[in-house]
């Protein structure tokens, strides 16, 4: 208390810029988000597509990856309807049930895993005995490229073979057609494979910030008698809300747009049951190389995530200074 | 007394069998699928393309080899390049991003923590921006814009997107670790006439080093295991770092299932060992943070 006027003016005397700090972030930020960004809202109003890219196909022979890629840039005009790409995109009939299932696919994921992700961190941060070979076994979902790691959990959902149904068939459950039955079924399939992939990394942070509390705070408050849940109540969790407010807000923008189990397991089938934004605007970009539509569904995903994130933020207080 | 003492190690006892119990299953959850990539890794021809592989609940090849393990050391995918090749790349890579990466970080997560200044909020904010674009459209942008400034095919084309791609994550994560330390530590230093770059590296650094292992290894992971940026950044195959390696036994109309198992499994044992060391600083983290120097 006595000491604050004082070492404030020191602060003020070994004021050096802030901005100094950020600068190298703030640069590598800028040069390699606001290019690609400002191109991507020029390219919504385009019509660049494969038909387009054709026209460089005599190029394909021999020439550079960075020659055919300037090629489909500038085949490519600006439509008349300036609109047009966002025009097909809202009056798609699928729209609206791919929205919903996106806004589904991305709470059915977080909430589990940063759930999961918490409850182990703080099991593995008490007294128990083997915690780091319980760590190790717990990070190898994260450990393996997720590509293989999906087809494995294709193979264990097939209706006729997989280790799935047959596990059911012990306890006396009817087979169930996970990946060509019903929607739900294809869903909640899926999210069981991406809750697998996710929670290790969840665990991983939420261990971190456990660690980071300075061990001065807990002794502190043992002299103050709080201990079990009181000091968890005063001390832990309002060190680690931070944490646990940008897992949910990071892990929310990771779901939404990260395609790798809908796309690998169920290929957004059937029909489009688990088709989610991510996975329409990679169709669009690789398989019908239609690369404005793709950069409209990435724009209009933007916005989706923008708008929340930004009030999020906002009402929790992540982005507020520490600041002296 | 003896009757509440014993009341108490009985519940003491109950409360670890039940953590224990947790922890297996979860143990078992995590593993159970690798082991079948194990098992496809071991079984000779390409298992994972014949659904019968999954019938049974303990993944056993039906018969064993080693041959897809011999095949991704002698096989030369393309000319030029093969696997000490993408070590030496993949390394590198890995290791300058991690570098980089902390190098752009740390002073952030400092500066939004310890000071208050104009923009902060927003600028703060901005770091988020990144992920809420998805990869897949800002990946053909960035090769022309890495074309234009003739860095296409070096190592700085992945370098750089790698460092950068950490950050929204990291900042956020450096931020609140700073934030967890008493600001009466600053102080007492500032009194005792350091300067502060130094209670920045001396006292502030040494007492976060749990979340700094955290950041570094989201850092190692995003480059070690990425193949979209490296396939369209990298088009030497003396470049070619262990993703791209991985993915080139997926063709077109032949999939080597058992080579991309074999050569997945490889490819995580450095996970695991960086994590262990990792898992060092996670715990003396704690002790070597006390602040008495």
């Amino acid at each position: 208390m006595i000491r604050k006027p004082r070492s404030r003016s020191i602060l003020r005397r070994l004021r050096s810029s802030p901005y100094l700090f950020i600068l190298p972030a703030l640069i590598g930020l800028l040069v390699l988000v606001l290019y690609p960004f400002a191109f991507n809202i020029f390219i919504t109003f385009t019509n660049m597509n494969v038909y387009h890219i054709r026209a460089c196909a005599d190029l394909f022979a021999n020439a550079t990856q960075a020659d055919q890629l300037h090629c489909y840039a500038l085949n490519s005009g600006v439509q008349n309807n300036l609109f047009y790409n966002f025009g097909f995109v809202f009056t798609d009939p699928a729209f609206v049930q791919i929205l919903e299932n996106s806004v589904i696919w991305t709470f059915s994921n977080v909430l589990p895993t940063v759930g999961l992700g918490l409850v182990l961190a703080f099991v593995l941060n008490s007294k128990v005995r083997g915690k780091t070979i319980y760590r190790l076994f717990m990070i190898v979902p994260w450990a393996m490229p997720s590509f293989i790691t999906l087809l494995v959990w294709k193979g264990m959902y097939n209706y006729q073979f997989g280790v799935i149904n047959s596990l059911l068939g012990e306890i006396g459950v009817p087979a169930i057609n996970w990946l060509n039955g019903s929607c739900f079924n294809a869903f909640v399939a899926i999210v069981i494979a991406n809750i697998w992939l996710g929670y290790p990394f969840m665990m991983i942070i939420f261990s971190g910030a456990l660690q980071s509390i300075p061990q001065e705070l807990y002794e502190a408050a043992s002299i103050d008698g709080a201990v079990g849940f009181t000091r968890m109540r005063t001390v832990t969790i309002p060190l680690i809300r931070p944490t646990i407010v940008i897992a949910l807000l990071l892990g929310s923008i990771w779901t939404f747009n990260n395609f790798n189990s809908a796309y690998l397991i169920t290929a957004g089938g059937p029909g489009i049951c688990t088709t989610i934004f991510i996975t329409q605007a990679y169709n669009q970009a690789f398989s019908y190389f239609n690369f404005a539509l793709a950069a409209t569904y990435a724009f209009i995903a933007f916005i989706i995530l923008f708008v929340p994130g930004f009030f999020w933020t906002r009402y929790t207080g992540l982005t507020r200074g520490g600041g002296s | 007394m003896a009757r509440s003492s014993a009341a108490r190690s009985v519940r003491k006892l109950a409360a670890s069998a039940l953590k224990h119990a947790f922890l297996i299953v979860m143990a078992l959850v995590s593993i159970y699928p690798v082991l079948w990539v194990v098992s496809i890794a071991f079984t000779p021809g390409e298992a994972l393309g014949n659904p019968n592989l999954f019938l049974g609940l303990f993944p056993i090849p039906s018969s064993f080899t080693l041959d897809h393990f011999t095949s991704i050391l002698k096989l030369q995918v393309v000319v030029g390049s093969n696997f000490p090749v993408w070590i030496r790349n993949s390394t590198i890579i890995t290791v300058s991003s991690v570098v980089g990466a902390l190098l752009l970080t740390l002073p952030a997560g400092y500066a939004f923590s310890r000071r208050r200044f104009r923009g902060q909020e927003a600028s703060m904010f901005s770091f988020l921006l990144p992920t809420m674009f998805p990869g897949v459209v800002t990946i053909i942008p960035q090769f022309l814009l890495f074309s234009t400034l003739g860095l296409v095919d070096t190592y700085f084309a992945v370098i750089i997107p790698y460092m950068v791609g950490s950050l929204s994550l990291s900042i956020f994560i450096m931020k609140s670790a700073f934030d967890s330390i008493p600001r009466e530590i600053d102080e007492a230093a500032m009194i005792d006439g350091a300067g502060e770059f130094r209670i920045f590296t001396r006292m502030l650094l040494p007492l976060t080093l749990p979340s700094i292992a955290t950041v570094a290894l989201w850092a190692f992971m995003g480059s070690w295991l990425d193949w979209a940026l490296a396939h369209v950044m990298l088009e030497s195959n003396s470049l070619w770092t262990l993703p791209l390696a991985l993915y080139a036994f997926l063709q077109p109309n032949y999939t080597y299932y058992g080579s991309f198992s074999a050569l997945s499994l490889v490819m995580a044992i450095p996970v695991f060992v960086v994590f262990l060391v990792f898992q060092k600083y996670l715990v003396t983290g704690l002790t070597a943070g006390s602040v008495k120097g």
